[in-house]
């Protein structure tokens, strides 16, 4: 009993610490992380600094704006799309249904490094580069199969007995869909919203490739120029990480039951 | 009737244009991109030149270094998650005061923002004034060069931070899903807990486990942020992946037929892993109907 608490304390301790520090460096000067010496705890004095910091010394507001935008607009035609398919595959058998779920799946083994390219010459011909809708249709391919999936398993569990009974009533199968199967599976659409969301909210590759315009840039991105850049104070970079860091990890504490309902519907099944 | 019929098309077709036009038409274009002599600057000017790609590809003994290390980082990544994730799993199988906590604390990594995460680990790693060296320096370990020295072992650490937290929940929600009368019996019969988790609950992990190692391997394949922000694939090519150099080759020499070869090594990998997966899992089932 002891060495599972000491045990999961070590753990917990190797999993926080990261996101400890990005705090302890965002309240600190720049004098303070480079003078030699280590400073274990925040200067809580400078709490609120780590706001106006990131906000001041970098266009962050814009940044997380567009990050929010791409991330919403993921989610929504994500789980448009996949409701859809999701129904078809786990109410219908038909030709193609099996070709069907394989290019689903074999979305999950595409290096975007390899489509990059590709999607780069579609989007120049389309006028969708350094367009945020660009980024929205891009993270879309990769985030609407895995929603997808999700959302399947959970229909397979919905009885078919009461769509039957709608049918006698005469009702459409897109309205058994929205007034019976969707509401009944709802766990599983916030499931594969949250992930969408996330999924796009982090994604960087199509972000650094496709956008040039600063104020364009999703906050992954804009982040990411700090990288080898000497010029921005650790702080401010630190502060900015914060300010993209909080919505992401508050929003995942909120949700993490459904997510991790929805994850494991598909992967404890097999 | 003839609507039923037509039903399933309507309801799969948008997912499936969209799957068309954003993912299996540019696979099949960055395929078709590595016969040719595309460049960067002239995307649409490339002409046919066979496997030539392919051949130099092959060829290069830089090449059989990016594959190297692509493996080793993808093993040690997989081995690593599944084997903290599951431990971490096992601690928190059992009801105490603070799991609940103890459990969001642990997932944190895989919550917080890629970008940002790797941020801090640069500076935490950092030569000078990282808080690491500070503190292997004080227990009188000295100085080291994490993100040079050990450049592949730190990049597959912080890769291992970012994913065991995946392993852990989906883990964690399979041990729960093991009977506990099962468990009950076995310890009544007098099995100590080493042997109940091996001859109970182990049979219930391994699908699981199966599945999420897939999972794992097929995106360490993917994964490009953590090792382009943390190395770049360097030094000297020490952490150069498939996909770095992918990346490397389109946007830095410019050289995209070259680029899309080593994409498509990097697809049969992900290929050859599935198939494996295919296997055991067939293999298995077979054992178990026997």
């Amino acid at each position: 009993m002891k060495l599972r608490f000491i045990a999961l304390a070590a753990l917990a301790a190797v999993a926080g610490f990261p996101l400890y520090w990005m705090l302890v460096t965002a309240t600190r000067g720049q004098d303070e992380l480079f003078g030699g010496d280590v400073h274990w705890l925040p200067d809580v004095t400078r709490l609120g600094q780590v706001f106006t910091a990131a906000v001041d010394g970098a266009p962050m507001l814009r940044w997380l704006t567009n990050s929010a935008f791409v991330a919403a607009g993921t989610t929504v035609l994500s789980l448009a799309l996949a409701v859809l398919a999701a129904y078809a595959l786990s109410r219908f058998s038909f030709r193609g249904r099996g070709v069907f779920g394989f290019a689903l799946f074999a979305t999950q083994m595409l290096p975007e490094a390899l489509v990059v390219v590709p999607l780069y010459a579609i989007f120049l011909t389309l006028g969708l580069l350094n367009n945020l809708w660009g980024l929205v249709l891009g993270n879309t391919a990769f985030a609407m199969p895995v929603a997808v999936w999700i959302i399947k398993t959970a229909m397979d569990g919905v009885p078919r007995e009461i769509e039957e009974a709608a049918a006698l009533d005469g009702c459409s199968r897109y309205a058994m869909l929205r007034r019976i199967v969707l509401p009944l599976t709802a766990p599983s659409l916030a499931a594969a919203a949250v992930l969408a969301f996330f999924d796009s909210w982090n994604e960087f590759l199509l972000a650094n490739t496709f956008m040039v315009d600063e104020e364009k840039w999703p906050a992954s991105k804009g982040l990411a120029s700090f990288v080898g850049e000497f010029v921005t104070p650790l702080p401010t970079v630190m502060s900015a990480a914060v300010l993209f860091t909080v919505p992401a990890v508050v929003f995942f504490l909120l949700v993490q039951r459904h997510i991790v309902a929805g994850l494991t519907a598909g992967a404890v099944k097999g | 009737m003839r609507a039923e019929r037509l039903a399933p098309y309507v309801f799969a077709s948008a997912a499936a244009l969209y799957l068309l036009a954003f993912a299996a038409g540019p696979l099949l274009d960055g395929v078709w991109l590595s016969f040719t002599d595309t460049k960067l600057l002239d995307p649409t000017g490339g002409e046919w030149i066979g496997t030539d790609n392919y051949t130099d590809l092959f060829a290069d003994s830089r090449f059989a270094g990016t594959l190297g290390v692509t493996l080793i980082y993808a093993l040690s990544t997989v081995v690593g998650a599944l084997l903290v994730g599951t431990f971490g799993a096992v601690l928190l199988d059992k009801a105490f005061r603070g799991r609940t906590a103890l459990r969001a604390l642990l997932t944190l990594p895989w919550a917080a923002p890629t970008v940002a995460v790797t941020l801090i680990f640069v500076w935490i790693f950092n030569n000078d004034n990282g808080v690491l060296n500070h503190a292997s320096e004080a227990a009188g370990l000295g100085r080291h060069g994490w993100l040079t020295a050990y450049a592949l072992a730190t990049v597959t650490a912080v890769s291992v931070w970012k994913v065991f937290p995946f392993v852990l929940l989906v883990v964690l929600a399979a041990l729960q899903s093991v009977p506990k009368d099962l468990v009950e019996s076995a310890r009544i019969d007098g099995a100590g807990p080493a042997r109940v988790f091996r001859s109970v609950t182990w049979p219930f992990l391994v699908p699981t486990l199966r599945v999420v190692a897939l999972l794992m391997t097929i995106w360490s394949f993917r994964r490009f942020e953590i090792i382009w922000l943390l190395t770049q694939g360097g030094p000297v090519d020490r952490t150069t992946t498939l996909v770095i150099d992918v990346y490397r080759q389109a946007f830095l020499d410019s050289d995209l037929g070259r680029s899309a070869a080593t994409g498509a090594v990097g697809l049969v990998l992900s290929a050859i892993a599935t198939v494996a997966y295919a296997l055991t899992e067939r293999h298995s089932t077979a054992k178990d109907l026997a």
